[in-house]
Formats: C-alpha cells, structure tokens, sequence
C-alpha cells in the first residue's frame, strides 16, 4: 500500500494496525524523496540518521503519541544539530547547529522522524521560493511554475506526498501563501505560540513558526506538539495549550464571520472570485452568518510591513560577518574588509535589497519617518482588528490575489510586484493574530487558498472552522498528478 | 536618492553592489521607499508604537550558571579559529 498523499492520521492508522513499520515507512518516503528529486523541494537529507531512528522504534513498547513514527521535513531555517542548515543561502552552506530549534525537537521527542531540510527563499525573503540558493522549487501541480514561498520546498513535498506533513515558517504569509499555491493547509499560529529559538531570525517581532499538512486535522495534531513556553524565547507565551485535537467538530451554527469591505475582491480575477462565492455558500449551508466589517488602515499593510520587516532583517542579518559561522571571504585587507567582502559574496540579491532598505529605515534622519511611522500605523492596524473581533468570531479573505505563476514572471523588473502577493497574509502578522490558509477549488487547474484569520490565541476556533469545511468539501482531497517528475 | 546615499547605506549595511547592479539596485530601492513612504500620508499623531504584538514579552529569568558549554562546536563553524578563538586579520598593528 502506497504512503504517498496520506495525512498523519491515516498513516497512524496503517502504523496501528501493522500495515505498514515506522522503518518501511520513512524508507517509502525517502524514495519518493529520491522519485521526486526535481521538484527541488529538499536542500538536505537526513537519511542515515532518520533510517536508523525509525528502525530501533518498537511500537509494542513505546508510548504511542501521534507522532511516533511519523516522517517529516523541516524547512531548512530551523536549525538541526549535526544536520546541515542552510536557510538556503551561499553564506549558510556550510553550517551544522550545535543545537536544534525548540520547536523541531519537540516534534523529534514526540518520535517523528525528521527526513530532511526543505528548500525555501534565502533567509525566508521571497513569496515564490525564487531567491533560494539552492535553485527554484516546482510546484508540484504544474512544472515551472512556483509553489510559492517563502515555505515552498515544505509545502511541495506535502503536495507531492512525499511527507503528511512540514515545518514552515511564517513572517508575511511564508507558510499561508505556499499552502495555497501548493493546494495544502498551513497554520500561522498566534505571535508567541511556538517558540521561536533555533530559528534563523528574519523579523523578530513577525516570524512565527507552525505546520503545513495535507488536513486541519493534521495541523491541530502538529500544533498541539509544537506549541508551548520556552524560557529560552522570551517572546513565548507562558500560558497553558489547549488540546486542538479535542476542539475540532464543534457546530458552527451561528459563527459569524466578517469580510473585510477595504479588500475589493471585485479588482481580482473572476475565477478567485467565484471560488471565494462557493465557500462562502458552504459555510452558509453549515449556518454560518457573513458579516461586511470595516479595518480602516488595512490598505495599510503592505508599506508597514515592508519598513518594519527589513528593519528588523538588516538587524538581525549583521550577525552574518564571515568571523564565527558562514562563508568567509578569502583575500581580504583588514577586518572591515572581510566584513564587506563575505557579505557581498554570501548574500543573494533579495537579501542585500533589504538589508539595504532596513539600514536606511533606521538610519539618522529617517527613524522616525520611516520605522517609527510604520509601528505606529502597526498598532492601527492592531486596534482594527482589536474592534472588528468584538462583533465577529472569524475574517475571511482570499488567501492570494491569484494562482500559482511561471518562474521569473513576477517581480524581475520590480520588487513591488512581489511583495503584492502577500496583500491579504500580511496583516495577521502585523497584529501577532493566527491565520490559516486550506484549498477551496482550482483556477486554470491550479489550487487557490481559502484564508480564516482567527482572534489572539483562538487557533482552536480556527482549526475547527477549517476543519467542518473539509468535512464537508473535498477540495483538500485533491491530488497533482507526477507524471511530469518521474 | 542619489547614488552618494546609496553607497553610504551600502558601507553602513557591510556591503558591496556589482557595478553592474547598482543602477537596478539604486532604482529598486527608490520604488520601495516610494512604497513606505505612502505612509506618511496617514494621521498617527497620539499613537504609540506597536513594537512587538505582544507587549507583555522581556521576562527575565534567574541568573543560574548552566553546564552547557560547547565551546569546540562553536569553533568549528568558523572557517578560521585556533583552539580557543576565532581568528580574523590582525587588527592592532
């Protein structure tokens, strides 16, 4: 029996009734690995090691948690001890963590077998996985196409069926906008949910792990093991986690959710529109209410974000001088000179553009135009929010303003275009709130998203909603055909 | 933003533009502050920052001393260190 396309549950089931062993297991999903090579979708394996684990579990002795068995991949920005992590970036290609992020060996103490690193935009700064190092991943529904990004090595080898399920990563729709584009589902948790130590820092005060899989279902089961304080990340939550698992099939009757009036759903193609009508009947159908709510200042978004976001990069990247880790450049002066030349050489294009930006944002004379202005319209936008769930229990928009789109036809000329794609994820950074992102349909036979941002710590809620829909819709069933990658 | 500005955030950032980049580098950089800056258009006096979404974050923790030290491992991920310090061009003559 074939492990491709399976969920974490029904892999829990074929494991329980010894159908299949946690060794065959994570074996078959190494050689669809292998099968599948030129997706991309891996930077680095973890083959020996993970065959090994997998083989010494005895499913009669241990424990069984849900994971127990399980196989895998990390998106290559979590960092792994003895496992290469490369953020796919040349100035990383080299590095082996002394440690492993808390959120990764959560999910290995849990017992599952982490099978590799996936690909993903250089220090997750891109939105089609175009920037990787490493080379551009396929979406698995259609070659060369993207699948989106910045999690797109992750969320295509949960397309493809070679792993149930993925780590991602989520700073302006990282985790969301990949989930749609590849037809998955991805969770953005609440800002302080998951412990962000051992994650390679993009923007600190936006970047939030969480997990891509194939159902709602699967997300609750990775996030309730994911989730929880850690004293090593003072920005985690140290409150108690809820079980998601046991909040899913509550009724909606009478969930009222809100449809943001600044998004005007009409300027998009026709297509994304229809789509977003039908799911709108289903959650009718199921006695949900719609509601027209107003966020003032969320046309806002995209310009905060992309002030407070480099700011935050050009900070955190100054800890890449080629002295104690990275690529180093050779034939240098002096030590400034190393400095500049490592940078120059390690960094690609889309990285230096932010950085470049950020430096300037925080720079004399420009703080307070620049970076302080951008918080400030931050916390607008938060107060919007803050109103808008006093009246509603859920928002939802598209997840995407369109399909996936051909390598190199979006952005080459100017950045800006790019950024656009993230028009409708980047806000629930902004305000820490959790969002999810599940298929609903096709447009020209590819996948497009269905968005739900849920209130401060409500992923129960949020989990639930996404997963009544799939209860009764079968577009998270669907499946892209291979052939193409054989 | 004139090209004097460029390079100043460039030295100030740590780095170097190909010189056949840096028109496109000059330009893109002009169409995304021209993107942040639509901002200004928008009433914030009275308004505090919103640094973090959380704002009940910084909690401290007890000085104790862990037994954590990896030391070697750290130093081997440098391209260039001696058993107990990584090393870079001289930088007092």
């Amino acid at each position: 029996m074939s492990i491709q396309f399976k969920s974490i549950s029904e892999l829990r089931a074929m494991l329980d009734e010894k159908l299949i062993s946690p060794l065959e297991l994570t074996q078959e999903s190494h050689q669809l690995a292998k099968k599948f090579k030129d997706l991309n979708c891996f930077v680095t394996m973890n083959e020996d090691f993970s065959i090994k684990k997998a083989g010494a579990i005895d499913l009669e002795k241990e424990n069984n948690s849900f994971l127990l068995g399980i196989p895998l991949a990390q998106k290559d920005l979590f960092c792994t001890e003895g496992l290469r992590t490369t953020c796919s970036s040349k100035i990383l290609s080299n590095f082996f963590p002394p440690y492993t992020a808390t959120a990764v060996r959560k999910l290995e103490d849990a017992g599952s077998i982490t099978i590799g690193k996936t690909n993903m935009d250089e220090f997750a700064m891109g939105s089609s996985n175009e920037t990787s190092f490493f080379g551009n991943v396929h979406n698995p529904w259609r070659k060369g196409y993207v699948p989106g990004g910045s999690s797109g090595g992750s969320a295509a080898a949960v397309a493809a069926g070679i792993v149930p399920a993925a780590t991602g990563t989520d700073t302006g729709g990282s985790i969301r906008q990949p989930a749609a584009h590849c037809g998955i589902t991805g969770l953005k948790p609440t800002y302080g949910r998951i412990s962000r130590w051992g994650m390679i820092a993009f923007a600190s005060s936006l970047d939030q792990a969480g997990p891509l899989a194939r159902t709602a279902e699967d997300c609750a089961i990775l996030l309730n093991t994911m989730s929880g304080h850690d004293p090593k990340d003072t920005t985690s939550l140290n409150i108690e986690v809820p079980d998601f698992l046991s909040k899913l099939n509550e009724p909606i009757k009478g969930l009222k959710i809100g449809l943001i009036k600044e998004f005007n759903l009409s300027d998009l193609d026709q297509e994304v529109q229809a789509r977003f009508e039908e799911s709108k009947k289903v959650y009718e159908k199921l006695g949900a209410e719609f509601v027209d709510v107003s966020l003032p200042n969320i046309s806002a978004s995209v310009p905060t974000y992309y002030s407070i976001a480099p700011a935050e990069c050009s900070s955190n990247l100054s800890r890449f001088d080629g002295v104690r880790f990275g690529h180093r450049a050779q034939d240098t002066d002096d030590l400034n000179d190393l400095y500049i030349k490592s940078r120059s050489e390690g960094f690609g294009d889309e990285v230096k553009r932010r950085i470049l930006i950020g430096t300037y944002a925080l720079s004399a004379g420009y703080y307070d135009a620049y970076y302080k202005k951008a918080q400030q319209v931050r916390r607008l936008i938060k107060n919007d929010f803050d109103h808008v769930f006093e009246s509603v229990d859920i928002l939802m928009t598209p997840t995407s303003p369109s399909t996936a789109f051909e390598f190199g036809s979006k952005g080459t000329q100017n950045p800006v275009e790019l950024y656009l794609e993230d028009l409708f994820t980047i806000s629930s950074n902004l305000a820490g709130l959790p969002a999810i992102s599940i298929p609903h349909g096709q447009v020209n036979s590819l996948p497009v998203g269905l968005q739900l941002i849920g209130n401060f710590l409500r992923e129960d809620q949020l989990l639930n909603v996404a997963h009544i829909f799939q209860q009764n819709t079968e577009f998270h069933l669907s499946k892209p055909n291979m052939e193409n990658f054989k | 933003m004139d090209q004097e500005t460029v390079s100043t955030i460039c030295y100030l950032a740590r780095l170097q533009i190909e010189k056949n980049k840096s028109k496109k580098i000059k330009q893109d950089l002009e169409t995304i502050i021209e993107l942040i800056g639509s901002l200004q258009k928008i009433d914030t006096s009275n308004i505090d920052p919103l640094y973090n979404p959380l704002e009940m974050t910084a909690l401290t923790h007890d000085d104790v001393e862990k037994s954590d030290n990896k030391k070697d491992k750290f130093l081997e991920n440098s391209a260039l260190s001696n058993e107990d310090y990584f090393l870079v061009p001289r930088v007092v003559e």
